[in-house]
Parts: C-alpha cells; structure tokens; sequence
C-alpha cells in the first residue's frame, strides 16, 4: 500500500493508454492481446506448481465495432483508474460499473457489470497490476478466519494487533481485502482448515475444534474471495501450515477446492499468487458417501454435465479425482456437510474430521 | 326430334323448310355478335383494344419499311362518342390494298408467315372499325400516303359485315403534310375509365420499343415518349415449318402443292432445319411405322445342333459338291459373325456368298438357287425347318423361346420366376411362328399386340401379373433387336392421298431428333435495349436484362426475355409491377390468367434479396419486372391477345430468364447492403475511434495522434494520400495509394495542379488545359498492396485530387 506501489501501477496503466496512442500514430488497428480465459487455455507450470494460462490469446481489436467500443471502455476506465490511484481513493467493481453512467461518452458506458468486471480483469492481465493494486474491491468482503494466530493490521485508522481467538468474537477475524497489509506475528496453529458453509464452520466453533486440534479456521464463503486464498496461501507459505478444505460433497464443491488449491480459471495470471497447490481435501468425498452411509440426494443433470466438464479440466487430471469423481457418476448421489449430522452433532468434530486428517496424515 | 320424326309421314316439307333456314355467317356477322372476343366487350375496355390494334399495326408498318416509327395518338370527346385518331409515318397504303386492311377481317399478310410480328390474324384493326360503325354509327376515315406521292388517299368505309368486305362511302384524293404514312380516325361508344391501362399500354409499348416516338394526347393530358435508340430491331426472315409443329392435314396439302419426287426431297425442301442427314433420319423413322422392322435373331451356337451349311447342301443341287461346299461353308461362316441376323441381312449375305463363289468356281448360282438358299437358311434359324420335332433345343422348346426368353428375362424385373417368363416367352414365340410373313416383320403396334397377347396368356393360366410397365419393357427389348427394313419409300405421288401413310411419316418426323428452328425470323429486344427501355421509362438505381437462347413449342420457336428495374424513384410500397409483352406488344388485360404472372408468382423472390410476403406470390418492394415472350406464333389464351397460355416450354423459358436477370439483382442489393453496413460501421467507428484517440491523448498528456491510416486500414478502405517534401526551389509530391481491401482496386487518379509538374512517374500521364495541368494516372493495386506516383512542382502549387473507380464508401482520400 505504498506511495511508490501506487505511482509504479498508475505508470502501468498509463502505459498501456500510450500503446494504444502509439498504434493510431503508426496507422495501426488499434489493438490489446490478452490469454483466452477458458479452461481449454489453461496449462500447469511445472516450476511454480500452479495453473497457468496458456498460449491462447484473443484480440481486442478497433477492427470492428464491438471491438472499438471495448477499447474505449478500456481507454476510459484506464483514466479513472489512473485518477483513482493518484487520488489514494479505492472503489468496487459494482461502483465502477454505475461510475461509468456517469461518464460524458455514451459508447464508452458498460452495458452490464460482467463487462466491467471482464474488463478490469484484461487490465490486470495486460499490465501485470493486480485489481487490488488498482484499488479496486469486490462487493463482499473476505471470509473470516478463527484460530490461535496472532497478527497485526495496517488499517486507514492505524496498526492494530488482533489474536484471531481471543480478540474477536463468536465471528471471527475479518480478512480483509488486501491481506499484504497484515503482518504474522505469532502462531500456535497446527494447521488450516478452510469450511465452505457457515453452518459448518458455526458448529466448528460450537464444538471448539480449532481450540482442541490447534486448527484455524477459514471460511470460504462458497467460491472463496481473492483475499481469502491469498491469506490462506500466506499462511502457508510463510507460516508453513498445512492446509486442508472442506466442503459439500458435490461437483460445484470440487471447485471450490480446485480454486484454492490449482487456482481459477479466472483469475489464473494469478496463480501464483493466489494459490496453494499443498491443499488438501478432506471431503465430503464420494467414498465418504458409501463409507459412512451418509444421506444423499440424486445428481440432477446439470451435476452430471459439472462431473464430466471436470473429467476434462486439466486441473482435476489425477488418478485421485478421476477416481472420486468416476465413483461419484457410478453413485448417482452427492452430500452435505451437514448430512454427517445425521450420527449425531458431535460426530463431525469427534469421528470424521479426526478420521480424515489422520488418514491424510495431518496428524 | 322424335317429335319430327312423327310427323315425317305427314308434312314431307319439313326437312326443306329447316334447311331454308339455315345459312352460312361471314366472319364479320360472327364478330358482331362475339365482340369480347376481340376485346371490345366494354366501351372502357374498347377504347384501349382500339388504340392497341391501330398502334401495332402502325408499328409493323413502319418497321418493315425500315422507317423509325413515330406515332401519334389522340383521343377527343366528340358529343357523345370519342374520337380516336392514330398517326404513322409508315410506308402509307396502296389505294387497293387500303380498304380491304380496314374493312375486311381476316385479311393479312401475317397469318401464314412464321414470322415475328405483333399482327397475326388481320382482326384487330379491321374489328376496331367494326366496333366503331356498330357503336357510332359513322365511317372510319383514313387517310394514308405512299412513300413519293404527291397526294394522299382519303376513304370513308365501314365494314359490310353480310359479305365481310369494305363499302367504301367516299373515296378522294387530298393533301397531307406528312410524307408518307397512315391516318385512322373512329368515332366509338366509349369512356375513359381506362385511362390507367391506356397510359400503361402507351408507356409499356415505350418501353420495348425504344426505337419509337409516341405520343398520346387525350382529353386531360398529353405524353410525349422520345426514343432511346436509332436502331430498328432486326430484321426478321420468313422460315419454313419445323418438322416437329406440323399437323397431318398441313403436312397433306404440303405434299399436293411440292415439286419434289421422293420423301427425302420432300422434307429436305419443304421444311426447316432438315438436311441429309435428318431425312434420311425421318425415312428410317418412317420405314419403321410403314413397313416395320424384322426381328433378328440370335445365329445357332455349336450345342444347338443346326447346321447351316448342311441346310444350304441340301437345297443346292447340281452344282458340283466342292462350289456346293463353298457355297453352304461362306453363308454359315457370314450367319455366324452375325450376333443376330434379320431375314433382309440374310437375304444380303446369300448374295454376296453367291458372288464370292461364283467368282472363285465359275459356276453360277442363279435366282432360283439363291432362294433355295436363302429359305433353307432362314427355316433352320427360325425353327421351322422339316417336321415338328425334328430340330429342337435341348429342352425341347423352339429357338426362338430361348431367344425370346434371354430378352425378356433381362427386361422384366427379377422378381418375375422363370417359370412364368418361360411360359411367356413360349407364348410370343408361339405368335412369331404364327406370323404370315416368315419374314418376322411387323411394327411397333403390332408386336405390342403380340406381348399383350402373350402377356394376358400368361396372367390368365399362370395366375401371374403382368404389368404394363413389364410389358413395355419387353416390347422396348424386342423392338431394339429389330432391324429397319432397307425397302424404299414411297415416292411422294404415291403418298400423295394415302392418309396413313402420310401419317406415319407425321410421326416418324416427330419422333426424329430434330435441331431447333432458326431464330432469324425472331427479333428479340435484346438485354441493352431492354435496360435502355427500362431506363428511359423508370428512374430506377439499378437495371438489369437477360434475352435467353431460343426455344421451340409445337413447331414454332421462340425467346423470352426480362428485365427487372428496381429502387430510386420507384413507388416502395405495395407489389412489384409486372409487365407483360408479347412480340413487343403490351399485354394489359387478364393479367391473372397470363403465364408470366403465374411463373413470377412461384419463384421464390426472397432468395433474391426482395421482400416476399408468405414466400411466394407477387413480390413487395420498388421493382419492375418485364417479360417478353417473342415467337413466329405466341400462344394466348383467347384471340383477344391479353394473356399467355401456360405452355410449359414456354414458362419454363420465362422463368430462367427471369431468374438470369434476378441473380443480378441479387448481387447488387448485396452489394448494396454490405455497403450499408460499411457505412454504418464507418459512422459508428468514425464517432468512437476520434473519442478514443482524444481520450488517449488526454491520459497520456500527449498531442492527439493522426488516426486517418488506422482506419482506412480498418475499413479495408483505400487510401490515397498526398505527401509533399521541400526540394530545393519546389517540392516533390508522392501521391501513395494504399489497398487494405481484398480485393484488387483499379484507380483513375487525376491530379490537378497549378503549376506545370515535371519528373513525372512513367505511368502517368499530363494534360494542360487553361493554365492547369491535369496529371492523369490509373494504378492497378492488388490487396494489400501500395503503388506511388511521384512528381515535382513549384513551391507555390496548389492541388485538387479526384478519384474514381472506387466506391466512395471504401474511399479515404487525404491530401
């Protein structure tokens, strides 16, 4: 969050702006290259272990009208930024998609916000300049975390020291966006286990695991915010904590683990950054299904076309997911977390989880 | 009548009385009472018949005199009536031949002419004269003046409609002051709620004779149609019939009236497209309904245990046993070569054995033996030879059962089991041998009796069908292996009143390959002139014309040609217009029941890029689609002309031209639209790409860049650009045109200067005209290529660049 972070993205930007004044001057189509975002484009990076975009590129080009319009967007939303950063304010992607109501061109107006929120992303990608580095936020913050760790904060208002156990509540600590502004500071931790849903994560702390195991716990939220992997990742790799992901026990949940641990296809000129390849899923797995006799309910169609999509999706490639997944087709079924509920509310905290991690040698 | 029959008996008169009261009707009498079928059936309808006879007949007056028509019509009230005056400068009318043009119907040069001419019959202006004493009362009056006379004729007839001949009221000499030419004034019962169709009529005509000058006066307005060209339409040639349109009677009277001798003459002379080579077609044709063919039948093979020379041994006697045993060995070797060998093939290769011996023994073999030869010969490959069951095949049926077996096995389908062709087979023979003429000769009609026969047989005590496709087949089989008689044809006295077998000749000429009539006596439009038509009567954006090779219809050939304008000033709302033509004649009337119409209303017009509500029917839009239909005889519906008969030649023929000419309406209103969509993205992108250089140049704090090449390139445009760099006392000029189209773009470039240039490209070339110099220069330039032309001028030189040979909608130009 430096002056001098700031001053190098704004520069970034700029630059690009001065690629594009430098095309029209060469009596060029005015033109941008980014990675095609699809997951037929993504590729594993041995050295960095992570996903990767590949060669694939698509062209924003002034060729035809559609195309021109974009540029201009770019051109515009290139200005605010620029202004943004100069200004030290920050803003969402939502406010930048109303923001651009505002502007005095018509064409360069986004007509939804996935257009904004698509082109935001091609500015990262093409300048090398994180979203956050732009000072742009999502709408939702990032999840919470609970656990014995110890950290300190550079907020708007000050530093301030929070032991994610003692010094907050029943919630947790708030991650927030940028979570390069916290500093570790001290860690009784054993390892992390990042929740899907709230409800999972409450009868965690009901039960007080993260007290009993040392866990810390990290609740995704669903699809898990940026900020989320990003800290999960730090905790890891500066914390050396092993990190393990919990969720439902269908394809959409896989996922959420395949995004934490490979990275998204999103946001894959990210990985980096962004993902830890040492996660860790403990399930529900399919085999938990027929292993603990778990309630279930039948895939719908739109489950099955998720597994096989999956099937081909380079980052679910290996023998252990081919198996679940291939198992789960041969099910017909998926489950819960919840659905462990089904032997008692102590059971997750007491047989399954201490089963899982076992197994998985977590301790 | 039973009642007259009665009373027969008693009044023995009656039969007389009746026939008292029957008598012949002139034409004339008939045309009174039929007066629709001229189309005069109304006082609106008879106005425009009349002004369309007069005209027409006005126009191929003055075409076969080679004279450009020019035409005056007027229309006046007169009291109760209207008066109709039709001008021509045509050739003018002999004092003879005048009255009887006008006061006779069915008086014509045309009607037995195959020829091209807007006239057929010699109704129509006599009728309009017709129409005129029945309505008003009063006599036509005509004046007309022969090409260097110094006087003009002036008639007043009617037509006396008892006898159908003109009585003629006064006749006088006068003056007139055109040079030649012909007058007609009618007074009628008519009304002008027509006036639509009688513009429509005066405009169209217009249009497909842009040689003409008319024009049209009447009560309320008056038009004037200039010509588009000076050149008459071709001329047109008389032909003979074409063997195929001819009708026996025709045909008869042809052989009563020629001079020629034999068939092959006949035809060769009396008709159109038939030389040599096709007669002798027609004869073949014509043996072969006449006289028939012989069946040929397959030689014997070495397992069918017949021996022909021994035949031909046994039949030959005293003729010393070596020539006898020539004799027999040349004519069974000849039979053998043969794959199948008719009684007349026989008959030749006894002859030519015969001489062959001869030559080589000295012994003569005359008639007689020949004969005996011959029948030896033929009994044996027939089977007929001795007694019943003397020479049978190894199953014991005939040779011809087996022979007659293969061909029909192969002709049947396979589902029929051999049984039953077997039996058929035997049955056929069976009517083969029963033949009088062992000769096995017998026509089409008659070996189709012979399968029928033999096929209800079959079906009757088999319990098996026999269809009529099979049966067909057969025949078709059977008839192919026959063999045309080489007996002569009759000389043409002898076919001279002998009725079928003039018929038989009709058909074999209709069923002989015939090549399609000349076009000579046809005078197509022809494309330039129809869009030269189109173009002077409608101010259209695009035009387009297609004349199409000519076709035949019964005998008679003819061309059809459209045309179709479409866009500019033409009404957008509503169904296109059709226009109709036949022999260069308007066609106003019955526009529903006419093939043109029916033909445009089944294409499918969206294909071609017009509006077309439901898929089919007339189309929507600013169009006007032509038709021309030109032939020695157009087929109407009626003898009032107004609509063309759905012969399906003929609507075939319309709609390829139509469709020739809508391929190029298609690709223009492409065109048309892909440069719409140019324009449109040119507009969208010449907004947004300025914003988007002013916006770059406002985040990078830099000057606005130039954006003109970027979006030539973008466009695909061409751009021609003028760079100019200071060169001592003057400049140097490169005018550099830049092709970022796919396509290869032919430029002319003028430049002009104020200032004589000098170092001058070698390609381009300059004019100096009051103190300008026009530096002309036409580039080829392929996709994505560039060419420059360079020069020097003076310092103070201005310029002005014109470019052309590029749509300005793909055109940059930057000086």
């Amino acid at each position: 969050m430096s002056a001098d972070n700031d001053q190098q993205a704004r520069e970034q930007l700029i630059d690009l702006a001065a690629q594009f004044y430098d095309q029209f001057e060469l009596g060029e189509i005015p033109h941008m290259s980014v990675p095609t975002r699809t997951k037929n484009n993504i590729e594993y990076d041995e050295d960095k272990d992570v996903w990767v975009y590949g060669d694939r590129e698509s062209t924003r080009s002034a060729n035809s009208v559609r195309g021109a319009r974009k540029l201009l967007k770019a051109v515009y939303t290139i200005e605010f930024l620029a202004d943004q950063l100069e200004e030290d304010r920050s803003s969402t992607l939502r406010e930048l998609y109303y923001l651009s109501e505002s502007w005095d061109n018509e064409e360069a107006q986004f007509s939804d916000q996935d257009e904004s929120n698509g082109l935001i992303e091609d500015l990262e990608i093409v300048s090398g300049v994180t979203r956050e580095d732009f000072h742009m936020r999502p709408e939702e913050s990032g999840a919470t975390l609970m656990g014995p760790l110890h950290l300190r904060e550079q907020t708007r208002r000050g530093e301030r020291e929070i032991h994610c156990q003692k010094d907050v509540g029943e919630g947790g600590y708030q991650i927030p966006n940028n979570p390069d502004t916290i500093d570790f500071l001290d860690c009784d931790a054993d390892f992390i286990l990042a929740v899907e849903t709230g409800g999972m994560r409450d009868r965690l702390v009901e039960n007080g695991f993260d007290d009993e195991y040392n866990a810390l716990l990290v609740h995704l939220k669903g699809q898990p915010a940026r900020a989320t992997r990003r800290i999960t990742k730090r905790l890891h790799d500066e914390l050396d904590l092993p990190v393990t992901v919990f969720t439902d026990g269908d394809p959409w949940s896989y996922r959420i683990y395949g995004s934490v641990a490979y990275g998204s296809i999103k946001s894959a000129h990210l990985s980096e950054y962004l993902a830890t390849p040492e996660a860790q899923f403990i399930g529900i797995q399919p085999a938990d299904i027929v292993e603990y006799d778990l309630p279930t309910d039948p895939l719908s169609d739109s489950d099955i076309n998720a597994l096989e999509s999956e099937l081909e999706d380079p980052r679910f490639q290996t023998d252990y997911w081919e198996e679940q997944i291939e198992l789960q087709l041969d099910l017909g079924k998926k489950s819960e977390q919840q659905a462990l509920a089904s032997h008692g509310l102590d059971f997750v905290t007491e047989t399954y989880l201490p089963e899982r991690l076992t197994e998985m040698g977590v301790f | 009548m039973t009642s007259f029959q009665s009373t027969l008996g008693d009044e023995p008169g009656i039969a007389e009385e009746l026939a008292e009261s029957q008598q012949s009707i002139s034409i004339a009498e008939f045309f009174e009472k039929n007066k629709h079928m001229l189309g005069f059936d109304s006082g609106a309808r008879g106005l425009v018949t009349a002004v369309k006879e007069a005209v027409d007949n006005a126009l191929d007056a003055a075409e076969e005199a080679g004279i450009l028509p020019d035409i005056y019509v007027e229309i006046q009230e007169a009291g109760d009536y209207y008066r109709l005056i039709v001008e021509d400068n045509g050739p003018g009318l002999t004092k003879d031949s005048l009255p009887k043009v006008f006061g006779k119907l069915l008086y014509g040069s045309r009607f037995h002419a195959r020829e091209q001419s807007r006239g057929q019959q010699g109704i129509g202006i006599s009728a309009a004269v017709l129409y005129s004493q029945l309505t008003s009362g009063k006599p036509a009056k005509i004046t007309s003046r022969t090409q260097g006379s110094s006087e003009a004729q002036y008639f007043e007839l009617i037509v006396d409609t008892d006898a159908n001949e003109p009585e003629i009221s006064v006749e006088e000499t006068t003056t007139w002051d055109r040079p030649h030419g012909t007058r007609i004034e009618l007074e009628m019962e008519a009304n002008m709620r027509a006036r639509g169709q009688l513009h429509d009529y005066i405009k169209h005509t217009a249009v497909v004779n842009p040689h003409a000058r008319l024009e049209l006066r009447e009560p309320q307005e008056h038009f004037k149609f200039e010509r588009a060209t000076d050149q008459l339409p071709e001329e047109t040639e008389e032909i003979r019939p074409h063997p195929h349109g001819v009708e026996l009677g025709t045909v008869m009277k042809m052989l009563a009236a020629t001079d020629s001798q034999t068939v092959s003459g006949f035809v060769q002379e009396e008709f159109t497209r038939v030389g040599k080579k096709t007669a002798d077609s027609i004869i073949d044709a014509f043996r072969d309904r006449h006289y028939g063919r012989e069946m040929r039948w397959r030689p014997p093979t070495a397992h069918d245990d017949v021996d022909l020379a021994a035949a031909v041994e046994d039949a030959t006697a005293n003729k010393g046993p070596e020539a006898t045993t020539a004799f027999a060995d040349a004519i069974a070797d000849a039979v053998a070569d043969e794959d199948r060998i008719a009684h007349h093939e026989l008959l030749e290769a006894v002859e030519s054995a015969a001489e062959a011996v001869e030559a080589e023994h000295g012994t003569t073999f005359g008639d007689t033996v020949r004969e005996n030869a011959v029948e030896a010969v033929w009994l044996a490959l027939i089977d007929a030879a001795g007694a019943d069951d003397d020479v049978v095949g190894e199953d014991g049926d005939s040779r011809l059962v087996a022979d007659l077996y293969d061909l029909a096995d192969d002709a049947t389908s396979t589902r029929k089991d051999d049984e039953t062709i077997h039996a058929f087979a035997d049955r056929l023979a069976g009517k083969f041998e029963d033949l009088e003429d062992d000769r096995h000769r017998l026509t089409r009609a008659t070996l189709r009796e012979f399968v029928d026969r033999a096929a209800d047989l079959t079906e009757e005590y088999d319990e098996v069908s026999f269809g009529e496709t099979a049966r067909e087949n057969v025949v078709e089989a059977v008839w192919d292996v026959m063999a045309t008689v080489p007996d002569e044809p009759p000389l043409v006295r002898e076919l001279n009143g002998d009725r079928d077998a003039t018929s038989d000749l009709v058909d074999a000429m209709r069923a002989t390959d015939i090549m399609a009539p000349p076009t000579r006596c046809l005078s197509p439009i022809s494309e330039d002139l129809i869009t030269a038509g189109l173009e002077k009567e409608f101010d259209a954006d695009f035009y387009a014309s297609a004349t199409r090779d000519a076709g035949v219809s019964g005998g008679d050939p003819f061309i059809v040609e459209a045309g179709i304008a479409y866009g500019g000033e033409l009404p957008a709302e509503g169904t296109a217009e059709v226009m109709r033509f036949a022999n260069r004649v308007p066609l106003v009337y019955q526009r529903g029941a006419c093939a043109t119409t029916d033909v445009v209303k089944t294409i499918g017009w969206r294909n071609y890029g017009l509006n077309q509500p439901g898929g089919s029917g007339l189309p929507n839009g600013p169009v006007v689609i032509m038709i021309h239909v030109a032939s020695t005889n157009v087929p109407f519906t009626s003898e009032s002309k107004d609509a063309i008969a759905n012969v399906p030649e003929i609507e075939d023929e319309i709609e390829l031209a139509i469709r020739e000419a809508a391929r190029e309406l298609k690709s223009y209103l492409n065109k048309r639209r892909s440069m719409q969509k140019r324009r449109k993205k040119q507009n969208v992108l010449g907004k947004i790409l300025p914003e988007m250089a002013t916006k770059v140049a406002e985040v990078t704090g830099r000057e606005e860049p130039d954006i003109d090449d970027a979006i030539a390139r973008i466009m695909n445009n061409v751009l021609v650009e003028r760079q100019t760099k200071a060169n001592g006392d003057g400049q140097a000029i490169s005018v550099v045109v830049e092709n970022n189209s796919s396509t290869n773009e032919s430029l002319e470039i003028t430049d002009i200067v104020s200032a004589e240039p000098t170092n001058l490209s070698d390609s381009a070339t300059v004019v100096e005209m009051d103190g300008e110099w026009f530096v002309k220069w036409e580039p080829e330039v392929g996709s994505d290529d560039e060419a420059t032309l360079e020069y020097e001028v003076p310092d103070d030189a201005t310029f002005d660049l014109d470019v052309k040979g590029v749509e300005s909608e793909k055109l940059t130009v930057k000086q």
